[in-house]
């Protein structure tokens, strides 16, 4: 029996807290209206290449969602928004929503032939830039919705209309324009993630300088076999096959600097991508260079069976400086080795900095009454009728953003039928 | 299990470490970063992280034994690129404070000088001796005529007081200094890859170039202030010396003239270091504690270097002016803060001078001086 039928939520935000509350929410008996800004849902869940507890592929969790999603006429959702407005209170918001064009319609069935006739290249921001996509593509292979987009930002227009013509289905409409358009929801629901922290603002550790330095978001893209390597780990400047690799953690968490807070995930996640690497070749050495390994509750047993490995070192330290060795394009690290109270010098085949979360509403505010703490997180505390789950709130798993958001959904259903 | 190792942290010592200037100190979660972006610090028991830890246990024995704590050339890349603000430079200021005042001799001469609190009280003891002097030989009124300080000041009662105390504090220093040589063989060994003499020698041409300055990135315009006043004392060394000369051997008595070479190294000098005391508040104060946080001690001996500058050149100008009425004052003001800075070298912040050329010197010995 459905609780609340004729009421709304809206959620922002499709990355896995939004569409862990999006399903629970809908699934207990309410309208739910899902904006997403990326041309797909998934968020950054659908960049990893395997993710916690079980080390499956995140398609796993994903495609149950999508299920949901698309079994239950309860939840409609839009892509490639953004909300622009919220105004009203609790009970009564009335939400403008801005849609951008995607100049692909629903007939789209993913064929791919408009890319073979696009004469247009694009960075794939979804590759972290370590390839191109041409001008329309397909956000990734298992992308949800499976539907291609164009970038009006690379694409000719009308003048080029290459894949107008190659489209057998009248799928592409280059008229298409941004859409602006009136929601009335009872609650919202904040589900607005995170980006990783630009590595380039730390100038000692020679990210965007040193050629081999890449961050732990772009190792998961080298590692996913959908990635740009189709899952070789191999590193950017020659393509070399990584023998010999250095994970630095804290790379800008746990510093007044950069993000004031530890990113809570970076550990597990380097404790993870070591056994990416070791799994793939069996001769390659890694070394962490950690202030403190944090492998809460769990976890630990997970850290035990990668600090057994006698090819994974764990050296307490931070990493301070990364220079590159011009004659073989190596990053050479510097960091003290605590323990032994010596200057660890040392030349890697490429090296990935564990950079931290920080919080999407770092930067980009949102519209509406809506509360901040210190960091740009947004408080667990917010005006009545306003929820926010997720990382949006502080650094979480995978496992800890899906139990958040059942509770936010429950905490949302509790107001809409007159509860506290 | 490793061999047992027994510390014994002194809590008073904490409390004073944060007291003098390094409040942060607790802040410190060992993460290394400023061992790696010093730029001074060695591959081998690299710091300033390991100073930070001993700190927080409040380890002084070994903190008073580190010859860590006088390589440093405080220009706090650490505290710029440190995480939690923990500032490892100024800590490291408030352990080279400690170390004046405990390996001072006579102990209380330390305490004085140190204690920003008495700094009143230990520039009072010098005017006392002054208008003792004086008052007793019947000096204490303003001459009449041309303007001459030693019609009110007899020199050679200037240098009997001087000397005197110099030499003392100076034969006090020299101790302390061998006391803390002995500390750096012992916690350095004595595997000598260079000669006493030949490192020696290395690092005075090191200070007269200020090389390891120039490493320094985060205040790196620190160095230009700090070679002015080095110069500065430097040619005003030279200069006293010489007027002694002057006035012993070929008689010629003070004030001299103005076309007089000596003269323009002395105004020269003077000037030097009135431009880089400027450069060093300016710095400290454009820096507004972001990088550099100086603790009350470091500011109290600028403010001394400084006024010890302006009543120099005032009291020449004065003179020169030929306003009688200012002038001696001025003379005995002026004295005050020659005293301050000559007699108490050992126990104020010149003292790093002695204990910084042995650290590096030994340093040099041992081959772990960075190149």
């Amino acid at each position: 029996m459905a609780i609340a039928p004729d009421k709304t939520v809206l959620v922002v935000g499709g990355g896995i807290s939004g569409l862990t509350a999006t399903v629970e929410t809908a699934e207990a008996g309410t309208k739910v209206v899902l904006v997403e800004k990326n041309p797909y849902l998934g968020g950054r869940v659908a960049q990893l290449y395997r993710y916690f507890p079980k080390l499956c592929p995140p398609y796993c969790g994903l495609e149950i969602n999508f299920r949901r999603i698309k079994q239950n006429p309860a939840i409609t959702f839009y892509t490639l928004a953004e909300v622009d407005n919220i105004s009203g209170s609790a009970g009564n918001f009335s939400v403008t929503i801005k849609q951008k064009p995607r100049y692909v319609n629903e007939k789209c069935t993913a064929c791919g032939e408009c890319v073979e006739a696009c004469p247009v290249e694009r960075p794939n921001e979804f590759n972290f830039g370590m390839d191109n996509t041409k001008a329309i593509y397909l956000p990734h292979e298992l992308a949800f919705p499976m539907r291609y987009v164009i970038d009006d930002s690379y694409c000719k227009g009308k003048e080029c209309a290459k894949c107008v013509e190659a489209c057998k289905y009248g799928a592409i409409d280059l008229d298409m324009k941004e859409k602006t358009f009136e929601v009335n929801v009872e609650a919202i629901i904040f589900a607005t993630g995170w980006n990783p922290y630009d590595a380039t603002k730390m100038d000692n550790l020679g990210f965007g300088k040193v050629r081999n330095v890449i961050t732990n978001m772009m190792m998961e893209r080298l590692a996913a076999p959908n990635g740009p390597t189709k899952g070789k780990i191999v590193r950017p400047s020659d393509g070399k096959e990584v023998q010999k690799i250095a994970f630095v953690q804290c790379a800008g968490s746990r510093d007044e600097n950069h993000l004031n807070y530890c990113s809570a995930i970076c550990c597990m996640a380097s404790l993870k991508q070591a056994t990416y690497i070791r799994e793939q070749n069996p001769d390659a050495e890694v070394t962490i260079f950690y202030i403190d390994l944090r492998a809460p509750g769990k976890y630990e047993d997970f850290y035990r069976k990668v600090e057994a490995d006698e090819k994974i070192k764990m050296i307490k330290g931070k990493v301070a400086k990364i220079e590159e060795d011009p004659s073989t394009g190596d990053p050479v690290v510097t960091v003290e080795d605590v323990a032994n109270l010596k200057k660890i010098v040392e030349s890697f085949d490429m090296v990935v900095l564990a950079t931290g979360m920080e919080p999407q509403t770092r930067r980009n505010k949102l519209p509406g009454n809506v509360e901040y703490e210190e960091n740009g997180f947004l408080k667990v505390d917010q005006p009545d009728g306003v929820f926010a789950t997720g990382v949006a709130t502080r650094p979480l798993d995978v496992n800890t953003s899906n139990q958040d958001a059942t509770a936010k959904a429950i905490k949302c259903i509790q107001t809409l039928v007159g509860g506290k | 299990m490793a061999e047992e190792t027994v510390l014994s942290p002194d809590i008073e010592f904490i409390r004073e470490l944060r007291q003098a200037g390094g409040e942060t100190l607790k802040k410190c979660y060992q993460c290394a970063t400023c061992s790696v972006v010093c730029p001074m610090s060695p591959e081998d028991k690299p710091f300033p992280r390991k100073e930070m830890i001993m700190g927080q246990l409040g380890l002084k024995d070994e903190i008073m034994a580190d010859p860590d704590i006088w390589y440093c050339h405080n220009c706090n890349d650490c505290s710029k690129y440190c995480p939690r603000g923990a500032r490892p430079g100024d800590v490291l200021g408030a352990m080279r404070q400690r170390f004046i005042k405990e390996y001072a001799i006579p102990k209380f001469m330390g305490s004085i000088v140190t204690n920003t609190k008495m700094t009143l009280f230990a520039l009072a003891i010098p005017l006392v001796i002054f208008l003792v002097v004086l008052g007793l030989t019947g000096h204490l009124h303003i001459p009449e005529g041309k303007i001459v300080y030693s019609h009110f000041f007899p020199i050679l009662y200037v240098e009997a007081i001087f000397i005197t105390l110099v030499g003392l504090t100076g034969l006090s220093y020299l101790i302390s200094l061998n006391k803390y040589w002995k500390t750096l063989k012992r916690v350095n060994g004595t595997d000598y890859k260079m000669g006493f003499g030949d490192a020696f020698v290395e690092t005075i041409l090191e200070f007269l170039s200020h090389k390891k300055f120039t490493k320094c990135e985060a205040n790196a315009d620190r160095k230009n202030g700090h070679l002015l006043v080095f110069y500065g004392f430097v040619g005003l060394f030279i200069v006293t010396c010489w007027l002694t000369f002057y006035d012993y051997i070929m008689g010629i008595e003070s004030p001299i003239a103005l076309s007089d070479p000596m003269k323009w190294l002395a105004n020269l000098s003077a000037l030097s270091l009135l431009v880089g005391i400027m450069i060093i508040i300016a710095n400290r104060l454009k820096d507004k504690g972001i990088n550099t946080k100086s603790s009350s001690f470091d500011w109290t001996f600028v403010t001394i270097i400084l006024l010890l500058t302006i009543t120099g050149i005032l009291t020449e100008l004065i003179r020169v002016a030929g306003v009688r009425t200012l002038a001696y004052p001025m003379y005995l003001i002026h004295l005050m803060f020659v005293f301050y800075t000559i007699v108490y070298f050992p126990y104020s912040k010149l003292a790093h001078m002695g204990y910084r050329a042995l650290a590096i010197t030994h340093y040099k010995m041992t081959g772990k001086d960075i190149k």
